[in-house]
């Protein structure tokens, strides 16, 4: 192994500048290759973050407005949602559903302990608001199951308004009594918000303090691992619909009765879209690559007819015809791997630089190439060298050994 | 050592051309010979023959006790590596690498390890009087070192015979001279067969024996010279 690599060096520094000048387009076809995988990477990145760091496996559904007339009922009629939609979903789809719950938005005049006053509006949640909305708890713990059941007087705070209630640093706030709307609420954690920050209370609790106590405003339905497929995804809509057309009595196919969005078939329609960017990309750069694998390939040609003499030199004194074409191919693979990794090394550089140019810019996020992307580069420029050596391989074991016999 | 019987080579074309007729040619263990020719007298075509480099139609060419016959590639080749040293008029070395690596390419071919192959090889060039030569590439040998560098190369794999085509041919006088005393050194004392293809009735003088080639014949039987070497069996020296 060290000696073909050793061979092929020597060979390599034989014809220095012109190894150099096609090594030249092969890098520079990994380079675009490597710019344009990252940029599409960083898209990707920055579409997971939004999409589905929140949990993509929800469908959101919220009232809307009836379009057709129905059972009597004139169109245009106000389809309210229900507290009680959530356990007739549950109760219809229970393979595909896990869960569905709702939020509450409240005002109250304010939030306010002995010494301090804030705004006063809240949010009523259950306790998978956390994990779908990506917020994480800092200390303390989240609104639990038993909150919701027994309505229990209890609040999680954005860092943010445990600083300001509990300043300078916000210490102290677990475990101490606000009051809110003339109730006295414990504060049991505080969280870091991901997007947004709030002051959370049970959703039962929220929905005590408010005069319309039956009414919600929308549902959050989470979906189970069943639901893999758009298909499947697209059926629980369907469900969805015709379970709440039941309840609130509309027509199941009329659209607009209820807005509905479908973030798990979203989601996958977008990733299939990453995925189409991504493959774009790749046979874009391999078209690139393909134009520099050429020249290699060209060059080894006129290589292996310059050295015709030499091959049959080493035919003479009793080379195989393998070991001619292993080293001719292999000459192709280190030609291509060494400019290639060049064009890794530069590419990788000038995506880091935009990354660093674009680090605020919400559609680009972290536009780097990942070990996975090297290594497959690393195989295409393989690939892609073994093919260049391959056809003046060929042409080297059609030299005869005689060669050597002939006169330069 | 090595024997050609009846062997006949025709090249195909518009008009075939039948290069070697009948060829009867033995060559004993020790023997230092000389094959002449002008050009076109099928030289050429003979040295190809005898290292393995080319086939032949008819006869029976037998080489060390092993029947050189329609080989593959494969077997070509390895015959090549065991059983022939060549030295070439031209040198033949690659001119990218040094003494030393030239030297050592045959045992590479051959899958010896780098440290034992470049030791043999050194051992060679200490031999050839250019161990202080080894890491210098071709360019920057004479004629004569770059001679003795190819003929270190051809001895490397103990071949049963060596099979030197011209290798004055590019030297002046003295170097020949030179080259030729180490020829004759080779087989006197390491009892080396060594076949010398040449043109130069000079360099015929300095062998044991001439086998002269004409137009596809061998027109000279000359009798074999009883060698003085020790290391030549004592067989019939010639069959014709």
């Amino acid at each position: 192994m060290f000696d073909l690599v050793s061979e092929i060096l020597q060979t390599l520094r034989h014809n220095k500048l012109r190894t150099a000048l096609t090594g030249l387009s092969v890098a520079w076809g990994v380079f675009m290759l490597i710019v344009l995988l990252s940029m599409a990477r960083g898209l990707t990145n920055s579409f997971r973050d939004d999409m589905m760091s929140s949990g993509t496996k929800q469908i959101s559904v919220w009232s809307g407005r009836t379009s057709k007339a129905y059972h009597g009922y004139k169109e245009g009629r106000r389809i309210k949602l229900h507290d009680d939609d959530m356990g007739a979903i549950e109760d219809a789809l229970p393979e595909d559903v896990v869960e569905v719950t709702s939020e509450v938005y409240g005002n109250a005049p304010s939030l306010s302990t002995t010494t301090r006053h804030i705004d006063g509006s809240y949010t009523g949640v259950y306790p998978s608001y956390l994990d779908r909305e990506g917020h994480k708890m800092v200390e303390g713990r989240f609104i639990n199951d038993r909150d919701i059941e027994q309505r229990a007087k209890v609040m999680v705070l954005a860092t943010d308004f445990a600083e300001q209630l509990f300043p300078p640093d916000g210490k102290g706030a677990v475990g101490s009594r606000v009051r809110l709307n003339g109730l006295s609420f414990q504060v049991v954690g505080v969280y870091q918000g991901r997007w947004s920050r709030d002051k959370l209370i049970p959703y039962t609790t929220a929905k005590m303090m408010q005069e319309k106590k039956d009414e919600t405003g929308g549902l959050s339905v989470l979906l189970s691992d069943n639901v893999t497929t758009e298909e499947k995804g697209n059926n629980v809509e369907k469900g969805v619909r015709q379970t709440l057309a039941a309840t609130r009595d509309f027509n199941p196919d009329d659209e607009s009765a209820l807005w509905v969005f479908n973030k798990f078939v979203n989601s996958l329609q977008m990733e299939n879209g990453m995925n189409i960017l991504n493959i774009g990309v790749w046979i874009l750069g391999l078209m690139t690559l393909l134009s520099g694998v050429v020249g290699i390939s060209n060059i080894m040609f006129v290589s292996v007819k310059e050295r015709t003499h030499e091959i049959g030199i080493r035919r003479a004194i009793g080379a195989r015809p393998a070991r001619i074409v292993t080293q001719v191919i292999s000459e192709g693979i280190a030609i291509t791997t060494l400019f290639g990794y060049i064009g890794i090394v530069l590419g990788t550089a000038v995506a880091q630089m935009i990354a660093m140019a674009l680090a605020d810019q919400p559609f680009m996020k972290n536009p780097t190439v990942s070990l996975a992307i090297a290594f497959e580069v690393t195989v295409v420029l393989v690939v892609a060298g073994a093919l260049a050596g391959l056809f003046p391989a060929l042409k080297a074991l059609k030299v005869k050994p005689v060669e050597a016999l002939r006169d330069e | 050592m090595l024997k050609l019987t009846n062997i006949n080579k025709t090249y195909p074309g518009a008009v075939p051309l039948h290069v070697l007729k009948d060829i009867n040619l033995e060559i004993r263990k020790g023997e230092l010979v000389s094959i002449m020719g002008a050009s076109g007298s099928g030289k050429s075509t003979l040295l190809n023959i005898l290292g393995i480099l080319d086939n032949y139609d008819s006869g029976e060419y037998v080489l060390d006790g092993t029947l050189i016959r329609d080989l593959g590639e494969n077997r070509a080749a390895d015959y090549r590596n065991r059983l022939i040293g060549f030295v070439f008029q031209s040198f033949n070395l690659i001119n990218y690498k040094n003494a030393l690596e030239n030297v050592a390419l045959p045992l590479f071919y051959r899958g010896v390890s780098r440290r034992k192959r470049n030791a043999l090889a050194m051992e060679q060039l200490e031999r050839m009087g250019l161990a202080d030569r080894a890491h210098h590439l071709p360019g920057e040998l004479s004629g004569g070192q770059k001679q003795r560098v190819a003929i270190a190369r051809a001895m490397i794999t103990d071949p049963a015979v060596i099979l030197a085509d011209e290798p004055t041919g590019a030297l002046d006088s003295k170097t020949s001279a030179e080259v030729m005393q180490l020829f004759r050194q080779l087989n006197r004392e390491q009892g080396k067969t060594i076949a010398i293809v040449t043109h130069d009735p000079g360099v015929g003088e300095q062998t044991d024996r001439v086998i002269r080639i004409s137009d596809g014949r061998i027109v000279s039987p000359a009798p074999a010279i009883q060698t003085e070497n020790p290391l030549a069996a004592d067989q019939p020296c010639l069959t014709l």
